[in-house]
């Protein structure tokens, strides 16, 4: 496997990144709320692509050194070995002359490699046996035109012509090569810019013969070669940048989605705790708004068939925190009371009609009675001067 | 030889397309020679003679125009890092070549540097070259190769203990 990072710093340096971008999403899922820690993490993995869409593009605007590479030589010190590329000029007269003196030349070997140009959408739709066909048998009639079967041999590819390129490398070891093309490119052919790529790639002399119908090979000059070399940068960044676009639009329509779940979610969750409330409120015991009730002396039978002091109402129903007001008629000369210590209720009430609130501010049944010396029987007896509060 | 077998073919696509072309440099194996040099013409004679020498070479230009060495940067230069032995052919007389050399003897002290120095080599370079290789410029590519070749024990012995 093939280390991504030039150097122990740069690799240090993603761990740390990469560590401290945990650290936040973490944290941020911890403590905050459910929206921010897939904000971080878009704002992380935001920032990494950023930098490397920076660093990419960089590299192909060729602004990175260049450093070439070759393998060492392969076979006998005096055999000199030509790898030459071509495609859709493989027909060329001028072409088939110079693969006859190269593979004439002694201690020479040429390796023809004809790349099957399969474009991306060929690979999509499986369109790719004609393409190799059409190849195959273009490359067999010009190594049959050609002869010199001990010196020259020829190879397809089906991957892209650079990589085709370093996978002969890695078995042929050329010591020279020379990429065959026309000056424009067509879509059935091999790109003139193929020639800067190999050239800036690999640390052998490589010859760029251009052929046209009917004419002798020609090799551009610095200004073409110029222009195709900025044309690579050029394309590949352009490639390059509707790619990253393209995954930034996926990306954000990613996170978009993945907030609209969230908030979906968030909304769902409100809406099943307000249906809980709504139930509860529907089980609970129904409220008025407004009890009225009277205090009357000897209102009330008791069991012994005496009449007692008592309430007409003696059961109270509040929501908790929320006022009742309570219309009472004391039609006593002297003051009574609804008081209930455990619910923080203390109502004194004067002789009279008179409004009072009632407000208890915590859930649950609690016990209330008089405190004021009357009845003293009733004051212990729910139902005459004493009942309860319910809070819920 | 043509071959014409489409199921082999198809599995060698196969392998190619596997094949990534990231910059990753050195897929091949030791010995490995980075030459510096900033003449291409020059650069490619001299890796010429060190593959047919046995050799895997890299040529890096060195810091020319805009662009600025990776070696003296926080980035590092990985073919640097992973080569057997160093030629050094930057013209020491400029001062950023002489800030690539001294990032090589202090990030590698003890890679193998062979340095093409001038004749008139000032105190600081005399101090900078100390411990290195040194061939007295302007030196053909027949020389380096066989500075190089000479050097080749000490590095063949460096690349089998890595490898």
């Amino acid at each position: 496997m093939r280390n991504p990072f030039y150097s122990e710093q740069e690799a240090f340096r993603l761990v740390l990144v990469l560590v401290l971008a945990t650290l936040a999403i973490v944290l941020a899922a911890a403590v905050g709320p459910t929206w921010l820690a897939p904000v971080v993490l878009a704002l992380a993995l935001g920032a990494v692509a950023i930098r490397w869409a920076r660093l990419r593009m960089r590299k192909l605007r060729g602004l990175e050194l260049p450093v070439k590479m070759a393998p060492p030589h392969v076979g006998p010190a005096a055999e000199r070995r030509v790898l030459v590329v071509a495609n859709d000029t493989l027909g060329e007269d001028a072409l088939l002359g110079e693969l006859v003196r190269l593979a004439s030349t002694p201690d020479t070997r040429v390796l023809l490699l004809a790349p099957a140009l399969i474009s991306p959408m060929s690979r999509l739709t499986g369109a790719v046996d004609g393409l190799l066909d059409q190849t195959r048998a273009r490359l067999q009639s010009t190594l049959d035109r050609v002869g010199h079967e001990s010196a020259l041999a020829g190879e397809i590819s089906q991957a892209e012509p650079l990589e085709a390129i370093e996978d002969v490398f890695a078995t042929f070891s050329p010591d020279e090569v020379i990429i065959s093309t026309r000056w424009e490119h067509a879509a059935s052919g091999l790109q003139p810019q193929l020639a800067s790529l190999v050239r800036e790639r690999f640390a052998v002399p490589v010859r760029h013969l251009v052929f046209e119908p009917g004419t002798a090979a020609q090799e551009p000059d610095g200004e073409t070669d110029a222009r195709y070399r900025h044309d690579v940068g050029e394309a590949a960044a352009r490639r390059f940048g509707l790619r990253a676009l393209a995954s930034a639009g996926i990306g954000a329509a990613v996170l978009m989605s993945m907030a609209a779940l969230i908030q979906s979610g968030e909304r769902q969750e409100a809406r099943a705790a307000s249906q809980a409330a709504a139930e509860r409120a529907a089980a609970a015991p129904p409220v008025a708004t407004q009890v009225s009730l009277s205090v009357i002396p000897e209102y009330k039978r008791g069991p012994e068939g005496e009449k007692h002091d008592a309430f007409t109402v003696t059961e109270f129903t509040v929501r908790v925190g929320r006022p009742q007001t309570l219309r009472i008629d004391n039609t006593d000369s002297v003051p009574h009371s609804i008081t209930a210590p455990a619910a923080g209720v203390n109502i004194v009430l004067m002789p009279g009609v008179h409004t009072y609130t009632l407000i208890v501010r915590r859930a649950g049944t609690f016990l209330w009675f008089c405190t004021f010396q009357c009845d003293e029987w009733a004051m212990q007896h729910p139902g005459y001067m004493s009942g309860y509060i319910t809070a819920s | 030889m043509l071959s014409t077998e489409s199921a082999a073919q198809t599995q060698a696509a196969a392998q190619t397309q596997a094949i990534s072309l990231k910059p990753q440099p050195w897929r091949w194996s030791h010995p490995r020679v980075l030459v510096e040099h900033p003449n291409e013409a020059t650069g490619l004679e001299i890796a010429s003679g060190l593959r047919f020498a046995g050799y895997a070479v890299g040529i890096c230009p060195g810091p020319h125009g805009r662009r600025q060495c990776p070696l003296t940067g926080p980035a590092g230069c990985a073919p640097a890092h992973d080569a057997d032995l160093i030629v050094c052919s930057l013209g020491y007389e400029h001062e950023t070549a002489r800030a690539v050399l001294h990032e090589l003897r202090t990030r590698f002290p003890e890679k193998t540097l062979l340095v093409e120095t001038p004749s008139d080599m000032d105190a600081g370079l005399h101090e900078l070259l100390d411990g290195c290789h040194q061939l007295p410029a302007p030196a053909s590519p027949e020389q380096i190769v066989a500075a190089v070749r000479n050097l080749s024990g000490h590095v063949a012995e460096e690349g089998n203990a890595d490898a």
